[in-house]
């Protein structure tokens, strides 16, 4: 197999200053790199930036997606791994919204010596309802969003929304649409929402022992204030901040608010 | 000039045919015109205010607010967006959306929604899609089949295909790791692949799982950590350091013996509909056949079970194989067919050329027979110039067909041998169909077999007779 270059795989990109401590945003499901942008401006004087599109979004390389890799977040967090190494990175300060705040967890479980701190924004452990856990959502009502996803493909593959808005520094999405509109995306995009809608990792949160923040927007209908203070109850030392932001994108509707806090807990 | 001509461009809109919203940046209804609430029922107050988010069905909720908002605030713009509004009486409403952002100054101002009532098409759409995603995945089984089928053929030893049976399940099942354990006996097994996952293999065995009700149609499932916890804490524990959240597993056998298993491990918890349990159920079917052609080959390649001359199995070999394929057809309720074959004019060759001519057509015809039934069928001289084909799964029709190819592949010129002295076949097939008496066995499918050749024999040769 040839050697993989996580950082193209990735579409890797370092702005900020490179003298300065590290910080990693990782975006969540439907979202790319873009998504950080309203909250980035904040670090960039003091802060190395390393930014990423998660494998099947943005300008990753589809050519190496591996259906039984990324059927599950541990893919995505081994790939979160490899960019650090690749970078040769150590104490690295990672911020994951939404999904990612798990792959974050879970990389960070796995090789605990190459993180500093843990930033989980909107993070949830599990989005369908169990035995005793409250995840906000019935089995029947992940179903219907799967659906949903489904149904609204078409509206919706990130790809397609990069073209129509004509990012000129991505010049290589402007390829043909038979091209952009191929099933491999569209079955990317399905798998991506059953590994963020349907994992389980309640049992992961105890193993942490990266200090971590878990910021929680008042209204959240992804991941409610119920499941951010079930994540703080079960992440031993974590430090949990209800922001006063409104919905499950706090990145993109109140950044001042995200790069606040995280700036004050990072002191 | 018409009233609607009069009317102003608010009364207009108020009554347009479809529902206009306006929300502010934090998704608070600020305006909604008639159409809208005679749609949904609610009084003008009990929408103002609040979040538009909130007039959404549970799963309209979670996808608005996973994947609509961060879409808008990127794109600015979103167009035929399919969701489900819940009106004042409960009921649900299948809408079309767009949805536009409005700035002011370069910051998000608000929000304007065009909503289209969709209930006649959408219920439609959405049995479409559903059956569409089945019939893909029905589509999707018959490729992975396909292509593992392909892929056993090229398999020429045991140790080939124990590594095809590991990579084809992860690529059938988008499983994260397979393990594959062979059986010495009933009670000795060893992991051949993923042997990192013996213990956790062995607990699964020791946890009795199968009394466990796990075992669906012969595939042996754990669809979710908790449920390995149950079994054991040991087991969870397993489980997780593997970081496996579901399994499957589900054994290989041949026509007398179970020969192994192979075993998933999956990255989050999984649903086993009966679509994925019958894939492992098909892919073990084959896994067993190919394993029964390799080791039918690996034994082959003994001296004593290999007829010198032609390469092809013996007499003995070919009816003691014969004898556990045709069992493993009764157990399984599958046909199983014998083609019997007897040269014409092979006597005029042996006695005008000489035996080594004589041996190199044999020799032809073997080769022949073989290019022309398929990987699982098996070929055996049964002794002078007569070969015995056993195919399993193989009704009149497959078993007729590929006797046929055998006769047109024997009949064609061969190297020095002159026109005059020709060699075609006559051919006999006997096919056993499932739940025939117990009277029938390999021994007399064989006969059968014989007396339709010489149906053949006697309407001049070169002629394949399907036994009555």
């Amino acid at each position: 197999m040839p050697e993989v270059d996580p950082l193209a795989r990735n579409n890797v990109h370092i702005t900020g200053n490179p003298d300065g401590r590290t910080i990693m945003f990782a975006h969540g499901f439907g979202g790319t790199q873009d998504s950080w942008r309203f909250v980035v401006p904040a670090f960039e004087n003091d802060f190395r930036i390393v930014l990423f599109d998660q494998m099947g979004a943005g300008a990753s390389d589809l050519s190496l997606y591996d259906r039984a890799k990324y059927d599950s977040l541990y893919g995505y967090a081994d790939d979160v791994l490899e960019i650090i190494e690749a970078l040769d990175l150590h104490d690295v300060i990672y911020v994951g919204h939404s999904v990612a705040g798990m792959m974050g967890l879970l990389a960070a479980n796995r090789r605990p010596e190459l993180f500093s701190r843990l930033v989980l924004l909107g993070p949830s452990p599990r989005y369908i309802d169990a035995d005793g856990y409250a995840g906000g959502f019935s089995q029947a009502a992940i179903e219907d969003l799967l659906l949903s996803l489904d149904s609204n493909y078409l509206s919706f593959s990130v790809t397609i929304g990069s073209v129509l808005m004509g990012n000129p520094e991505r010049p290589e999405l402007s390829e043909s649409l038979t091209q952009i509109i191929s099933s491999q995306d569209q079955s990317i995009t399905a798998q991506f929402a059953r590994a963020t809608f349907l994992s389980d990792n309640r049992r992961d949160l105890p193993d942490v022992t990266t200090p971590t923040l878990i910021l929680q927007s008042y209204e959240d209908n992804i991941a409610g204030p119920e499941v951010g203070e079930y994540v703080h109850q079960h992440i031993r030392g974590s430090e949990l901040r209800q922001m006063n932001s409104r919905g499950h994108v706090p990145n993109l509707s109140a950044p001042d608010e995200v790069s606040r806090h995280i700036l004050e807990y990072l002191g | 000039m018409t009233a609607l001509a009069d009317e102003s461009a608010d009364s207009a809109l108020d009554k347009a045919p479809c529902g206009l919203l306006v929300t502010d940046p934090d998704d608070v209804v600020i305006r909604a015109n008639s159409t809208f609430l005679r749609w949904t029922g609610y009084r003008r107050e009990q929408v103002i205010g609040r979040l538009f988010h909130d007039l959404l069905d549970a799963g309209g909720q979670a996808f608005y607010d996973s994947r609509f908002r961060d879409e808008l605030w990127s794109r600015k713009e979103l167009r035929e967006i399919v969701l489900q509004l819940v009106r004042a009486n409960g009921q649900t409403m299948p809408i079309m959306l767009n949805a536009e952002m409005v700035m002011e100054e370069g910051s998000p101002a608000g929000v304007r929604l065009a909503i289209f009532d969709v209930r006649n098409r959408q219920d439609f759409e959405r049995e479409m899609l559903i059956a569409k995603r089945q019939a893909e995945a029905s589509e999707a089984s018959v490729r992975i089949l396909q292509r593992a089928a392909d892929r056993f053929v090229t398999a020429s030893s045991e140790e080939e295909l124990f590594e095809l049976v590991a990579a084809v399940a992860q690529d059938a099942f988008a499983a994260s790791e397979v393990a594959v354990v062979r059986y010495q006996s009933e009670t000795e097994w060893e992991t051949v692949r993923g042997i990192h996952l013996r213990e956790l293999l062995a607990e699964v065995r020791g946890s009795r799982a199968v009394d466990h009700n796990l075992t669906a149609d012969e595939v042996l499932v754990i669809p979710d950590i908790e449920r390995a916890y149950e079994l054991s804490d040991d087991l969870g524990d397993r489980f997780r350091a593997a970081r496996a959240a579901a399994f499957s597993s589900v054994s290989i056998s041949d026509e007398t013996t179970v020969i192994g298993s192979f075993a998933c491990l999956y990255g989050r918890p999984r649903t086993f509909d009966s679509g994925t349990l019958e894939l492992h159920r098909a892919l073990a079917k084959q896994m067993g056949l190919a394993f029964s052609r390799v080791r039918f080959q690996e034994r082959l390649s003994d001296l004593a079970s290999r007829d010198q001359v032609t390469g092809v199995a013996t007499r003995g070999f070919i009816d003691s194989h014969a004898e556990s394929i045709f069992e493993a057809a009764r157990r399984d309720n599958t046909s199983v067919s014998h083609i019997f074959l007897d040269l014409d004019g092979f006597k005029a060759v042996n006695d005008n050329l000489g035996h080594r001519p004589g041996d190199m057509v044999l020799k032809t015809v073997a080769d022949r027979i073989r290019g022309a039934v398929r990987s699982q069928d098996i070929v055996g001289r049964f002794g002078g110039d007569e070969f015995l084909i056993v195919c399993r799964d193989a009704d009149e029709h497959v078993a007729t067909a590929i006797a046929e190819r055998i006769a047109r592949a024997i009949a064609a010129p061969m190297e020095g041998i002159p026109v005059s002295m020709s060699v075609t076949a006559s051919i006999g097939v006997a096919v056993y169909v499932p739940g025939e008496g117990t009277d029938v066995s390999a021994e007399t499918l064989t006969r059968r077999a014989d007396a339709a050749m010489y149906e053949s024999k006697r309407a001049s040769g070169n002629t394949v007779t399907l036994a009555a």
